[in-house]
């Protein structure tokens, strides 16, 4: 699902250039759950972004679903990112629309029927426990209820990637479990979920893939529990079907 | 992209206008004070043109004809002074008039000597001629000087210089004095814009990360930037023109000399209004539009 081939990035400071992302390799199956796990400062950022398609690599190559966003096109990239459901730590919903309108924004980007519309947004609100409060603003649900927004917001158009950016950084302790657990339920049914966040305690806590990033390099993945055994920087395979 | 993905964009836009009642309070405001200045600046010029036509208008040039014309000559001399292009007024005055015009100025004690005249009137019939245009009177006043009969021509030259003159200023400052309206309004308009659109980046940015193409994102812009533009010229047709027919209605009711001055060179609303009311639409309509087009697109890049 996700490649990244010896991907350098360097950005131009007024200090001169700031090493972000030190010739990393990594390859993310699809229907995997996996942490990048790292201080702030360790290129977390630099990589979502390159996920996103927002930055591209100095060096190196990123595939996302088995396309090469290096060569992408401007114009192509909303719908790469239509490819996926990206959860922000700052949930990022628009003030003026209710929850539902927050939601269904998602599907009508990308052209989907209203009718479908209709019956996949309240679907996806109630997969996070909030068909209830879908008439209601952001500004009148708490912290905890605004993240599950956006994460209906991210999975309501089925996904086949779902990208979280620290999702339990502004929500409290007791409720990070539960929005971790309701990715990982996400996760069972199918789509590939990336989870960045710096909290260690967390990521203990489940038995999931865990890649650590410091200085803009990987320095240790502990591999998919599934494949026991095979740890460290996983070998980028040949072939565009091996990438999705 | 669909036709309910466009209904659903265009109904965002106007919905927007409710939602950020404060930025779209903000635009139409600057907006329509832009406008409102821009027009004040117009009718004045508009009205001070045609004062000076007006004035220009009353100034008579005087063609006296040969005393010894016959009355067919007279009418030839008629015919020719009509045909002449620029011309808007001729009035016969014969040598009768002028001395009866003349005696009336004269006091009583002088009236043994006004008889004497009626039996050798030494005064020459005359034609008054006025002129369309100012800028035509040389050449008219030539085209006079040459048609067979005609003694001799006496035309305002040196006065109508001087309204020509000022009516070229007047117009230059006048439309000059809406050009820097219309710049300065261009300068606080597009500032405006680019605060409401800085204001709403976060939703820009929430737009492109759910994979909306710019188009996507710009139409609700767009229309938003229409709308308010057309509200604020709206408004700023009724305060201009509203304004303006009041003050035509007044002018009405002033006294005296002002009053025929007025009455004969005030610009009527039904002069002026469809050429206000179109160019406040148009250029609202593309500063708002426009306007939110260039200050979205360097929000896009992400």
């Amino acid at each position: 699902m996700i490649v990244f081939d010896h991907v350098t990035k360097y950005y131009e400071t007024s200090d001169g250039e700031n090493l972000a992302l030190d010739d990393m390799s990594l390859h993310i199956k699809k229907g995997e759950f996996v942490f990048v796990l790292g201080h702030s400062g360790a290129g977390k950022s630099t990589f979502l972004k390159m996920i996103l398609r927002e930055e591209v690599p100095t060096k190196g190559n990123v595939y996302v679903a088995g396309l090469d966003l290096v060569h992408m096109k401007k114009r192509d990239v909303p719908y790469l990112r239509r490819r996926m459901g990206v959860v922000f730590q700052d949930f990022r919903l628009i003030p003026t629309m209710t929850a539902y309108e927050n939601v269904a924004f998602a599907m009508r980007v990308t052209n989907i029927p209203e009718e479908e519309i209709r019956v996949r947004v309240p679907y996806a609100l109630s997969l996070v426990g909030l068909k209830e409060k879908a008439d209601r603003l952001p500004e009148e649900l708490s912290g905890g209820e605004q993240q599950r927004v956006a994460l209906a917001r991210a999975v309501v158009h089925s996904p086949k990637l779902i990208i979280a950016d620290e999702p339990t950084g502004n929500i409290d302790p007791e409720l990070s479990k539960e929005m971790m657990e309701l990715l990982q339920a996400i996760n069972n049914v199918g789509p590939t979920v990336v989870v960045v966040t710096h909290e260690h305690e967390l990521v203990q806590e489940f038995d999931k893939r865990v890649i650590t990033i410091e200085h803009g390099k990987i320095v240790s993945d502990t591999g998919s529990p599934e494949d026991a055994g095979q740890t460290g920087e996983t070998a980028i395979p040949d072939g565009e079907e091996a990438l999705l | 992209m669909k036709w309910s993905s466009f209904k659903y964009l265009v109904r965002q836009g106007i919905h927007s206008l409710g939602t950020h009642s404060m930025m779209t309070f903000a635009s139409i405001g600057v907006l329509t004070v832009c406008l409102v200045l821009t027009g004040i600046a117009y009718l004045f010029s508009v009205n001070v043109d045609s004062l000076i036509d007006y004035l220009g208008s009353q100034n008579e040039t005087v063609v006296y004809l040969n005393p010894d014309l016959n009355e067919e000559q007279t009418a030839a001399v008629d015919t020719a002074i009509r045909s002449i292009s620029g011309v808007s007024g001729v009035e016969y005055v014969s040598k009768e008039d002028v001395l009866s015009t003349y005696k009336g100025y004269m006091s009583e004690q002088y009236a043994d000597l006004w008889d004497a005249f009626d039996n050798d009137n030494p005064f020459k019939a005359n034609y008054r001629v006025t002129v369309k245009d100012l800028d035509d009177i040389q050449r008219i006043s030539d085209e006079l000087s040459a048609i067979e009969g005609v003694d001799s021509v006496s035309a305002p030259l040196a006065m109508s210089n001087v309204f020509v003159q000022v009516q070229d200023v007047v117009t230059f400052a006048g439309y000059g004095l809406v050009a820097v309206l219309a710049v300065v309004a261009v300068v606080v308009i597009s500032n405006t814009i680019r605060i409401t659109v800085f204001a709403r980046r976060r939703e820009i940015n929430i737009m492109k990360y759910v994979g909306a193409t710019n188009g996507f994102i710009r139409l609700p812009f767009f229309v938003e930037g229409m709308a308010a533009g057309l509200i604020s010229a709206f408004i700023a047709s009724v305060i201009v023109l509203g304004g303006y027919w009041v003050l035509t209605y007044y002018s009405d009711l002033v006294p005296g000399f002002w009053r025929s001055l007025l009455s004969e060179s005030v610009v009527p609303v039904t002069d002026v209004w469809y050429k206000v009311v179109p160019a406040f639409a148009a250029f609202s309509v593309l500063m708002g539009g426009v306007g939110s087009l260039v200050s979205i697109r360097k929000h896009l890049d992400v």
